[in-house]
């Protein structure tokens, strides 16, 4: 059992088939005993396909929303972001040299453009000069705000007490989102990852974030976002191992319009690790020699 | 030696959701003009967070050893590709490839590492190469 009890135990009965081939999903709630079970067939399962060639069965149905007793979707569990390369920048583009493309996770507008102001995009294309690589928060271990925390190349635990939705970002944060109606936090609270509260639209959680307080990326490209801006979060359960997500940005300092992106989260066979960031962050030191340089070249500020 | 296994290997290929932690721009910190490609022996692995590294000493044309120091995905990236403590242990002989860091110290960012016996171990943070940046 985990030391952060983040599994609830549940009669085995209530595991779910292991999925012949590649994937395997596990339910949510289902026992530490079951994951480790069902992670050993699936070894068993792989090498046998890497050993004797011969056509991969159908994979299993993944099953229906998982519901709670109140009858709402039940969206416990693990889950990794199909980001779409999202991380390295919300447009669609190509792989370049180190930088990796992405597929572009914009849905609204329907260009897949960003709807920059010009300063917007100005700051943008400074951040992506090698000495700006400094100043991404993530390099320093800061949290990476909403909506990056979802699409950090990193998992996360979703749970569900009563009265709330708990995020736990395995990228060292969380979100304790009551559902209860209650009120944002006065506007002059300014919080790294903001002030979420949420809300039941039929089967999709709706969760709205605000008091950002605006030192965020939302990526690794530099794209950028101020205090003023306020995301709405769309989970949408589509079957028992996906869910479909959607954030709108809206930011009036920085874009001209709202703007949208979405994504599927689809359940892993996993658990939460630790990620103790500033352990070796040797990372740090390389990206402050780069800036100092540059500083020292004159090409920019120290 | 220990060899990773072939459940290892294939179970870290299952993930096809992996995660490859990376948490800056590689691009800013390694130079894509600079790849390398050095074999030399293991000296240390180091499973540090926010990225793991490997050292090797390079001995050079002249006799010279030179200690690099190979940049990794994050651990729980490594852990969950199926990397275990015992696949590189101190003295192995392995080749690995990547990009040198842009402040021109023997430091790079690493893309593959190739062990003597034709294994390969994919180490990618953040590069082209990194498969299950999804």
């Amino acid at each position: 059992m985990s030391r952060f009890l983040i599994f609830r135990l549940q009669p085995e009965a209530t595991c779910p088939q292991v999925a012949s081939g590649f994937r395997i999903y596990v339910a949510s709630g289902c026992s530490r005993k079951c994951v480790t079970l069902a992670v050993a067939l699936l070894v068993l399962t792989t090498v046998a396909h890497a050993q004797t060639p011969a056509p991969a069965p159908a994979p299993a149905a993944p099953g229906p929303i998982a519901r709670m007793p109140d009858g709402k979707p039940d969206l416990e569990g693990m889950f990794m972001a199909d980001g779409g390369g999202a991380n390295y920048g919300f447009e669609r583009r190509p792989t370049v040299n180190m930088t990796p493309g992405g597929r572009g996770v914009i849905v609204d507008p329907p260009d897949g453009l960003m709807p920059m102001l010009p300063w917007t995009r100005a700051e943008v294309a400074s951040r992506q000069k090698p000495e700006r690589g400094y100043d991404d928060p993530t390099a320093h271990c800061f949290v990476a705000g909403i909506p990056r925390s979802m699409y950090v190349p990193s998992p996360m635990q979703i749970m569900q007490p009563p009265g709330y939705i708990v995020i736990l970002h395995e990228r060292m944060s969380w979100r304790v989102i009551p559902l209860d109606g209650r009120p944002h936090l006065p506007a002059h609270m300014r919080l790294w990852q903001g002030d979420s509260v949420g809300r039941w639209d039929g089967d999709t959680l709706v969760v709205e974030t605000t008091n950002m307080n605006g030192k965020t990326w939302l990526n690794e490209a530099g794209e950028l976002v101020t205090h003023a801006q306020t995301v709405v979060e769309r989970f949408t359960p589509v079957h028992a191992n996906r869910i479909d997500y959607q954030a709108t940005i809206t930011d009036p300092l920085a874009y001209s319009r709202p703007f949208t992106i979405a994504f599927a989260l689809n359940r892993q066979p996993d658990e939460l690790l630790e990620v103790a960031c500033h352990e070796d962050n040797q990372d740090l030191e390389h990206l402050k020699d780069v800036k100092d340089a540059a500083a020292a070249a004159g090409t920019s500020k120290p | 030696m220990n060899k990773p296994s072939v459940a290892i290997i294939a179970f870290a290929l299952s993930l096809a959701a992996g995660t490859a932690a990376a948490h800056h721009a590689f691009s800013a910190e390694f130079d894509e003009n600079k790849p390398v490609k050095l074999t030399g022996k293991i000296t240390e692995m180091k499973w540090s967070n926010p990225h793991a590294w490997i050292y090797i000493d390079v001995t050079g044309q002249d006799g010279k050893i030179v200690n690099w120091a190979f940049e990794t995905g994050g651990v729980n990236a490594l852990y969950r590709r199926g990397w275990r403590r015992e696949d590189l242990p101190v003295g192995a002989t392995v080749t690995i490839d990547g990009w040198q860091a842009r402040n021109g110290t023997t430091t790079a960012n690493a893309r593959e590492i190739a062990f003597a016996d034709g294994r390969r171990l994919f180490a990618g943070s953040s590069n082209p190469s990194a498969k299950d940046e999804k």
